[in-house]
């Protein structure tokens, strides 16, 4: 079960890393585009709306990536000072807290989303709906959220095995 | 308990969870979180959760920070940002620290050209640690550089830093990018001689190369003529008027990716490496930065900022002491707190105690950017040492921090400098603007 | 008992705003409460970034009072922000033409929050770094700052290329002539320093103005007292509105006058005859933009017809 999950969560956390790096190639090439149609009067129509919207998923995207490399970053400074307990505890802490911090962002994000259907909100020029955006972060923060948690019961899991 | 009393627990245990090693995002959306909810109850806390988190991840002045940091790692992958490295080290490698010069000079220009210390930490993050490496530059020295150069951008004009004070305090921008331009220059002077002062005590941190003649310094330099041309053309667009900075940071990488392609150091794969590792950096820099917009109204909603104002109108001592508790004030809420938001939540309380001591606001303002710069790089919660940090994982936090610590130290020197003599900040728009 | 309510904003405490409405509002509600009913401003975003979400954020209770553009999230608002469209304000103010409409037309664009003001700023000019505006002609191929896809629309009828940017670039962008103008109300030129880079003006044009909202929280309003409810209705509404309104022409004024008064700067004020050379060309986006929402009635009813 637990590899079934392992190898499943693996396969979003990569999904989400490539739809975000795409995200971060189009960007490029939107701005690119605009700024070289603006030399000659015809910017590209949208460019902002569409700059910033993709933002959104270029900076989720690597979320789970980043848990995966342990890329956040945290103050190491005390690590060896700290008890073998200590250190492990605040591992697990982190990785529930990590998974609790995602699971409210998807949760209130999609509320919030609900709320741009009901007030119609869309980006100013072509009008690209804001919910779409927002449940894509949904999406991606339910990954990172369940694959931290996986994380934690993995080390939980070491832990009682160790103690065994 | 009184939303004040809540505002300092809230901050205690943010240091508390930043010792025990909880990620410092993690922290600061949990502090910031149960603060608000603990003020002002559960519903203002989720929504600002997701408004915040929304609103920072489509921000359009931080497109930004996933573009330089491509912009970097494209640099890293095809090889320009060693040619460039290579070119340095033969042409002021034989200095002692010549390469930690080399780059507190490009990050100063970096963050000169794209107004953000945070970009600037990033792209020469990206670029110039491993090269440094490569030439056997302590880490402690590299990241120290990298993390300290990045401040540099905020007093060199065009700076967000002045144009918010402005607006906030309804003075000059014309006159505010003028008064950092001496101070900029000051300050990366102090810098330099601070690199050179470390690598002449201790001759490891920044070992000197071979002397070389003059054929192989431009054959060097002709080696980089294509990453220096970017360069150029990016400074160039911008001065010039053919893109904002924001715009330059996709040309930047565009045009990288593009040379890439045409010269065969770039192929998808690669590409897709560079594109890959940048998603993963801009995830953990953009949430560090959502996560202090959540400590933001946590501490407005506590008042903190006003009890201190109020505190420090009411003392009875002299102005210059009035002064330097408010500098040591922005000094420690720096530490917890990203310099625009603080900006904005003390000026309305702190400025007009500064105008009626009969302070220059103009001066004040460079006094003010200076200090918020000095709380980029300040423990615990210095956001251009994370994001050094995030750019070299290798690197342990500690060591980043004692490295940054002279450059700290260089900042308050240059800071004390500039109290001391006025004139440095006010020569330039006092003689150039009426 | 005693009330605070926390009105929040995205722009310094200085800003016209303050003068315009939060004070007003904070005096006649405490002067008609005895002190009980207070507001707190939370001014440059402290309550969260940026202006986007300020309507969600009163929407929620993050803040019980917010101000916001309506330009900013321009789907909401579509027909509230007929108002702003060229010719449309002129006759009548354009609080008064919002009022007019509201009840029958505009409500729905509201849900969960009681408007405590609606109103438009000063008409919008031409705020240009070396071009002087005379004719639609000068505009032509021009790069001009624009800030909604109306005024989009507007500036591509004169023949102009519309850029899109956050307002604190609006400074850099026309110093380093990355725009070679910016369309907006006349209070920005002081709001955002325009007139130390930005030496040529134009008014009279009909290019539309700038609205804006200050709403409270619906659920908030309906759990006060029946004495803070009257209090509320009395110090907002047609007559917060109208001062706001009066504030921010009465800036935008100030604004003209201070770059006239300067030898170094161009004010261009155009004759009737001129500006409706400019008319020829933005008045249609006007009935465009109406016809294609179907929103004849609405345009009608502001009018008062
Ligand atoms: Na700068
Ligand atoms: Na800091």
């Amino acid at each position: 079960m637990y590899a079934f999950l392992a190898r499943w969560a693996d396969r979003l956390i990569n999904l989400s890393a490539v739809i975000g790096s795409a995200g971060l190639i189009f960007e490029v090439a939107v701005i690119l585009v605009d700024v070289t149609g603006r030399l000659f009067n015809t910017p590209l129509y949208g460019a902002q709306d569409l700059s910033e919207m993709t933002m959104s998923i270029v900076v989720f995207g690597g979320m789970a990536m980043a848990d995966k490399l342990r890329a956040h970053v945290a103050v190491d400074i005390f690590e060896e000072q700290f008890p073998a307990w200590l250190n492990r505890s605040s591992d697990v802490f982190s990785a529930l807290a990590g998974a609790a911090i995602f699971a409210g962002i998807a949760w209130t994000v999609y509320q919030s989303s609900q709320i741009s259907l009901m007030l119609n909100l869309a980006t100013n020029v072509i009008g690209l709906p804001k919910a779409w955006f927002q449940w894509a972060l949904c999406a991606f923060s339910v990954i990172t959220s369940f694959a931290m948690l996986l994380r934690a019961f993995e080390m939980l899991a070491r832990k009682r095995e160790q103690h065994a | 308990m009184s939303p004040f009393a809540i505002g300092v627990a809230g901050m205690a245990i943010l240091v508390v969870l930043l010792v025990l090693r909880v990620p410092v995002a993690f922290s600061m959306f949990l502090v910031g979180f149960g603060g608000i909810v603990a003020i002002d109850g559960a519903n203002s806390g989720l929504s600002l959760l997701a408004s915040e988190t929304f609103t920072l991840s489509t921000s359009a002045e931080l497109v930004v920070v996933p573009l330089f940091i491509l912009m970097g790692n494209v640099a890293a992958v095809t090889g320009m940002s060693r040619r460039l490295y290579d070119a340095a080290y033969v042409i002021i490698g034989h200095l002692k620290g010549g390469l930690a010069l080399a780059t507190v000079i490009g990050c100063g220009g970096f963050a000169a050209l794209s107004g953000s210390s945070v970009a600037a930490a990033l792209t020469m993050g990206k670029v110039s640690l491993a090269e440094m490496k490569r030439f056997s530059y302590s880490p402690r020295l590299s990241t120290g550089v990298v993390a300290a150069g990045g401040t540099l951008g905020i007093l060199i004009p065009p700076s967000t830093g002045f144009v918010i004070y402005a607006i906030l305090t309804q003075e000059s921008i014309g006159r505010l990018f003028l008064a950092g331009v001496l101070p900029g220059v000051l300050l990366l002077v102090v810098f330099m001689l601070m690199i050179s002062l470390l690598c002449y005590i201790n001759p490891a941190y920044g070992p000197a190369g071979p002397r070389t003649s003059i054929s192989e310094k431009v054959k060097a330099l002709a080696d980089s003529t294509p990453i220096l041309g970017i360069i150029a053309l990016t400074i160039g667009g911008i001065y010039g008027g053919f893109f904002s900075p924001v715009e330059a940071a996709a040309v930047g990488a565009g045009l990288m990716i593009i040379l890439g392609i045409i010269t065969r150091t770039l192929d998808l794969k690669s590409l897709w490496t560079a594109s890959k590792e940048s998603v993963v950096t801009t995830a953990t820099v953009m949430l560090i930065l959502i996560s202090a917009h959540m400590i933001n109204p946590f501490l407005a909603l506590s008042h903190i900022p006003q009890a201190v104002g109020d505190f420090l109108g009411g003392l009875d001592i002299p102005a210059i002491g009035v002064l330097a508790l408010i500098l040591l004030t922005y000094m420690v809420l720096g530490c917890f707190l990203e310099g625009f938001a603080m900006i904005v939540l003390t000026m309305p309380i702190f400025f007009p105690v500064i105008t009626a001591l009969g302070y220059d606001p103009i001066w004040f303002g460079v006094l003010v950017v200076l200090t918020l710069e000095m709380g980029l790089i300040s423990p615990p919660v210095g956001v251009n040492v994370f994001i050094v940090k995030s750019v070299a994982p290798d690197v342990p936090l500690s060591d980043i921090f004692k490295g940054v610590l002279p450059f700290w130290l260089a900042m308050l020197v240059t800071l004390a400098l500039l109290v001391a003599f006025p004139q440095i900040s006010l020569y330039l728009p006092n003689t150039m603007i009426n | 008992a005693a009330e605070v309510l926390k009105l929040a904003h995205f722009v310094p405490p200085a800003h016209i705003i303050t003068k315009a409405v939060v004070d007003p509002l904070s005096n006649g509600l405490k002067d008609a409460t005895n002190g009980e009913l207070t507001i707190q401003v939370y001014p440059g975003g402290e309550l969260g970034k940026g202006p986007v979400e300020q309507y969600v954020r009163a929407l929620q209770g993050v803040a019980d009072i917010t101000w916001g553009l309506e330009g900013y999230t321009s789907s909401q608002f579509q027909k509230t922000m007929i108002s702003e469209l060229p010719g449309v304000v002129g006759e009548k103010p354009g609080y008064e033409m919002i009022w007019n409409a509201y009840d029958k037309y505009l409500k729905d664009e509201f849900p969960g929050t009681k408007p405590l003001a609606l109103w438009v700023s000063e008409p919008n000019v031409f705020i240009m770094k070396d071009k002087e505006i005379r004719t639609p002609d000068d505009v032509k191929g021009l790069k001009i700052r624009v800030s909604g896809s109306a005024q989009g629309k507007v500036l591509e009828a004169l023949g102009a290329t519309p850029v899109q940017m956050p307002a604190t670039e609006m400074y850099n962008a026309l110093q380093t002539g990355l725009i070679d103008g910016i369309v907006t109300g006349s209070s920005a030129i002081l709001d955002f320093k325009l007139n130390e880079v930005a030496n040529s003006y134009t008014v009279g044009a009909p290019l539309g103005t700038v609205g804006f909202y200050l709403v409270m929280n619906q659920g908030r309003y309906d759990g006060l007292s029946d004495e803070f409810k009257k209090a509320v209705d009395d110090n907002s509404g047609f007559g917060l509105s109208k001062h706001a309104e009066e504030t921010w022409n009465a800036r935008g004024d100030d604004a003209i006058a201070a770059v006239k008064g300067d030898s170094n700067k161009t004010v261009v004020e155009l004759s009737p005859e001129e500006a409706e050379a400019f008319g020829a060309l933005t008045l249609p986006v006007t009935e465009s933009i109406v016809k294609e929402l179907g929103a004849e009635d609405v345009l009608a009813a502001m009018q008062g017809k």
